[in-house]
């Protein structure tokens, strides 16, 4: 366990390296893009821009700066927004949080429900059902699966409310943690919660449906191998009924490879963010990144994928103590 | 008249917003390029000095960017209207949330491509006081999306409707549409710098390119009241062209120009354009129409789309070699058009100068700009036009209608092609 | 998993033989007869530019089936490469390798892709590196951990024991033994390849806007909601395309893991 926070360590500052050296890939000269028409064709002010940018440095040095206001908590400026990225990330990534765990909520609760569904009555029409339910969550792309129930859901039906947060004509809440629904409570605004919560449950379904199939398919495998065991028959010799065997005993240890992936999952909800926060418009970081991408703005793309790659990073140790504590065999095992 | 912080505008704060706006360089600052000096001899009164003549000089005053502020806390957030203000105003962040202005609302927060809100300015007191306490400018960015929100009533107006959509709202007693031939103009720009623009700054391939285009598809592309002006002058200002007179698609004629060119076989081009929608026109789909008529006559076009303000940024500092732009008069007088001439603000952009324009568009240039008889002036447009039709950096591809789509009970609506809609004339119905 | 393989096999041959089958080019447009619905003329409808939409659809699979295909394919060979050279040399070259691969599996697939697509520009080619660069390093893992497990067995010793170079041993006898499970894992992984190609597509950083790519279809048909035939076919096609995959990796799987195939029964 010790070994693994130690090692998170170089990890984060191996992905500092990574983005760094993603974003000094670009090709096109973030000057001439990101200057102005006056500005251009200004020797002295292009000259003020590479300084302040620290393009004219050697790279390692350039590197060694932006380490250095990393530490400080100086993630530099959007060329874009004209704001400091920490600033940027601080202001979108609680709408983008909001969303994916609510997305992970839905998928670790339907996602084990179908599993054991699916384990317990194996092979019957029930076990097909979900079996191919989930993997048309694994196999579906997200943004698709994002419009096509928009259009089924909000156009046709007209049962979810449409994009966006809130309703445009809602004010939103005082921030405090910039998620809405939580804000909404914390200032007793009922109708506020009530609506964020409407806007919030169809994105995060989208969202959680790869998650979800994820989920299903290794609570299903791993609660069949455990069904198996002879604890199990030892159990049901003790004369436990149906139910508090599979209850009890089977799905307590079928979680354990259902945990590990919870992290993995958390990781793939923030990534999947940027394929469908510009459908829901949704204004969290996977839209910011989004527009990072595309205008070539270096700082806020390597603020972004950072960003993502740590709470990864975390959301993954977290895990692991989880297993720790859950699995007796881990804890006693851990001697490497 | 008061200032939303509660102070009093005098002709000083006029006289420091002009300056500042001048100083800044920034992109407008080309409609100040006629003051020679703005001064204020007392508190109600501002003497505007012009350099040389200008017949359109009132037009361009109600530009937002001669909007005033309040000199007082402009300063106090960093700005400045000293001559060097290009580099020492630092307000730039301030003013990304706050305003300073005298209108009945005023800015309450600024989120770039998400949203603007603005509030109530309580120390209004020039009539009326505002209906709304707040109005919420969202981006919804696909026009489907609007149409979505808008007839379930989550918002009131519309502003990007297209022309697909116009069918599907009829027969809705919620929902009121309006129509207008829009004064924005679509066009292809060609640099005329053979480093940037490669062939596109021959002569005859941008002639060939405008006998390529397919203009009556282009049309069709884009929907009810789309019209196609002859030349870079749209159709609605003084001395504009008929469409009768612009140039017909001839496959023959462009091909020839391209072998006269030396291109024969035609040659591989980049087409950068911003990748956005605006008034139901959407860039993607007009550059794979251009991209389409183009390879007809054998000119391969690479599609670049690009984010709206990098492409916007490449585009203002004269990097496109071909580009897919429009332009929106900035006032409402057909000398805003000079700017398409050699040496002009999107003249420039196509590194069109005085050094490499010939002598006649350059004395036409001159001529027009200080001409200020009605009739000489449409005569000079006429000549204007008609040379932009032989030569120069540009294509005029359409000028696209524009729709918006309300709410029944949304009263005041109103259209105007410079601010589009006037919001503080708005309210609500019963 | 044969339902998997024909559907598949089917799709290959959608894609190769498109020109024989629809009438209409790709990139044919028809500006009169746009944003038709489905008809007996256009069976899928047009789309904006008045293209027909199962023309798009059937050449779609021309570029996102080689683009998920190859680069999983050069993700296993370059990953395998590595991670049997690191398990096989073991000691520092094998932690440094460990340590490196744990930092690119730290992003999230489609944020390291969409970042290095964005760098290097939209291309397929491009948006096909960076699905290289995401994916090797699980390879390398998998790869390292066999190539560990495989040293330790009999056969090996026994040839270091007759004399033969560690090249030999390496790729005649501990390879062999890896390539099942990492051909399984790739099957697996062709699907989700698709899928983040098709997602970079949609993103603006996959093949130029005309190009008939099904992410890219996607993304054109958000604008036309009333035109639902836009987005909802290309739509369906990656979705095909990705499960026929997963059904064969599930397949395969099941068939290389006896312990699998025991409970799945």
């Amino acid at each position: 366990m010790l070994r693994r926070l130690v090692l998170a360590v170089p990890l984060i500052f191996g992905i500092s390296l990574v983005a760094f050296i993603i974003a000094n890939l670009v090709p096109a000269d973030p000057t001439a893009a990101n200057l102005g028409e006056r500005a251009a064709a200004d020797p002295e002010t292009v000259a003020a821009f590479r300084t302040r940018w620290g393009l004219d440095e050697p790279i390692h040095v350039q590197y060694v700066t932006y380490l250095g206001n990393l530490l400080r908590g100086d993630l530099g400026t959007s060329i874009r927004t004209r704001r400091p990225v920490a600033d940027d990330l601080g202001r979108y990534l609680p709408a983008t949080v909001e969303l994916a765990t609510a997305g992970i909520v839905i998928a670790l609760a339907a996602g084990v429900t179908f599993g054991l569904i699916s384990a317990v009555w194996r092979n019957r029409p029930i076990d097909f059902i979900v079996r191919i339910l989930s993997l048309i969550g694994v196999s579906a792309p997200v943004f698709w699966l994002a419009l096509v129930a928009l259009l089924v859901l909000y156009l046709r039906l007209r049962i979810v409310p449409g994009p966006g947060r809130l309703d445009a004509v809602l004010a939103p809440p005082p921030t405090v943690t910039g998620m809405y629904t939580i804000d909404s409570l914390l200032t007793g605004r009922w109708d506020l919660f009530r609506n964020a919560l409407h806007h919030l449950i169809l994105p995060a379904l989208v969202l959680g449906a790869y998650s979800t199939g994820l989920i299903a398919r290794i609570t299903r495998s791993s609660m069949l191998e455990v069904i198996s065991l002879e604890y199990m028959t030892t159990a049901r010799s003790k004369g436990l009924t149906e139910r508090q065997v599979t209850i009890r005993h089977g799905l307590r240890n079928a979680l354990l490879p259902v945990v590990t992936i919870i992290g993995l999952s958390y990781g793939h909800l923030l990534a999947g963010a940027v394929l469908t926060e510009t459908i829901f418009a949704w204004s969290g970081i996977g839209r910011y990144a989004y527009d990072a991408a595309r205008s070539l703005d270096f700082p806020a793309i390597m603020g972004v994928s950072m960003l993502v790659a740590i709470v990864f990073v975390v959301t993954n140790l977290i895990v692991d103590m989880l297993y720790f504590v859950l699995d007796p065999r881990v804890r006693t095992g851990e001697a490497r | 008249m008061a200032f939303s912080n509660g102070s009093t505008l005098t002709a000083s704060d006029v006289v420091f917003s002009f300056n500042r706006m001048k100083n800044l360089k920034d992109n407008p600052a080309f409609l100040a390029d006629t003051i020679a000096s703005v001064e204020a001899p007392d508190d109600l009164t501002v003497v505007l000095t012009l350099a040389q003549p200008d017949p359109a000089i009132l037009a361009k005053l109600v530009y937002d960017a001669f909007s005033i502020t309040d000199a007082e806390e402009v300063m106090a957030q960093g700005g400045t209207d000293a001559a060097d203000a290009a580099e020492t105003d630092t307000a730039e962040p301030w003013f990304n949330d706050n305003s300073a202005g005298t209108g009945p609302y005023m800015v309450g927060s600024y989120e770039p491509t998400v949203q603007t809100i603005l509030v109530r300015n309580p120390n209004y007191n020039m009539g009326e006081p505002p209906y709304f306490d707040r109005i919420i400018l969202r981006n919804l960015p696909e026009a489907a999306q609007q149409k979505l929100a808008l007839e379930a009533g989550d918002i009131h107006i519309a502003m990007d409707v297209s022309a697909d959509q116009l069918p599907s709202f009829e027969g809705n007693p919620d929902i009121v549409t309006f129509s207008t031939q829009s004064d924005t103009l679509i066009f292809l720009l060609m640099n005329q710098n053979p480093d940037i623009g490669g062939p596109m700054s021959d002569k005859l391939v941008q002639k060939a390119v405008r006998y390529a285009l397919d203009y009556e598809g282009l049309r069709t592309l884009s929907g009810v009241g789309t019209n196609t002006p002859a030349a870079m002058v749209p159709l609605g200002f003084g001395g504009a062209l008929d469409s009768s007179e612009g140039i017909a698609r001839d496959l023959e004629v462009a091909r020839q120009l391209l072998a006269d060119a030396g291109y024969p076989d035609g040659f591989t081009v980049d087409l950068r354009y911003p990748d956005f929608t605006y008034i139901g026109t959407e860039f993607g789909v007009v550059a794979q129409k251009v991209q389409a008529d183009l390879a007809e006559v054998g000119i391969t076009v690479n599609l670049v789309p690009e984010e709206l303000q990098t492409s916007l940024d490449a585009y203002r500092a004269g990097q496109h070699g071909f580009g897919l732009w429009l332009w929106n008069p900035d006032y409402y007088d057909t000398l805003d058009y000079v700017e398409f001439l050699p040496a002009g603000v999107v003249g420039n952009r196509a590194n069109w100068t005085d050094d490499n324009a010939d002598a006649e568009i350059l004395a036409l240039r001159d001529q027009v700009k200080v001409e200020t008889d009605p009739d000489a002036r449409n005569e000079l447009f006429r000549e204007i036009q008609l040379y932009e039709m032989e030569s120069g950096p540009f294509a005029p591809l359409f000028q696209p209608g524009v729709h918006f789509a309300y709410r029944a009970n949304l009263t005041g609506f109103n259209y105007n092609g410079q601010w589009r809609v006037d919001l503080t004339l708005l309210g609500l119905a019963g | 998993m044969v339902v998997g393989l024909v559907v598949c096999l089917l799709w290959f041959l959608i894609s190769l033989a498109a020109p024989w089958i629809v009438p209409y080019g790709p990139l044919a447009q028809d500006v009169t007869n746009r944003l038709q619905p489905p008809s007996a003329e256009h069976v899928f409808g047009t789309d904006q530019l008045g293209r027909d939409v199962l023309a798009r659809v059937m050449y779609g699979g021309r570029i996102s089936l080689p683009a998920g295909v190859l680069a999983i394919v050069f993700a296993m060979v370059i990953g395998s490469a590595i991670g049997s050279v690191a398990g096989y040399l073991g000691g520092m070259w094998d932690e440094a390798l460990m340590r490196a691969t744990e930092v690119f599996m730290a992003f999230p697939t489609i944020i390291l892709a969409m970042a290095i697509a964005a760098a290097l520009g939209p291309s397929v080619l491009n948006a096909t590196l960076a699905m290289i660069v995401v994916w090797w390093p699980s390879y390398a893992r998998i790869v390292r951990s066999l190539v560990v497990s495989v040293k330790s067995n009999e056969y090996v010793e026994a040839a270091y024991a007759i004399g033969a170079s560690k090249r030999y041993i390496l790729t005649r006898t501990i390879l062999p033994n890896c390539i099942a499970p990492a051909v399984v894992m790739a099957t697996l992984d062709i699907g989700n390849a698709i899928l983040i190609f098709a997602g970079l597509s949609f993103l603006g950083l996959g093949p130029e806007p005309s190009a008939p790519e099904w992410g890219r279809m996607v993304s054109d048909g958000i604008d036309y909601f009333d035109q639902w035939w836009l987005s909802t076919f290309p739509g369906l096609a990656i979705f095909t395309v990705v499960m026929a995959f997963n059904f064969i990796g599930d397949g395969l799987r099941d068939l290389a893991d006896p312990r699998t195939r025991k409970s799945q029964r």
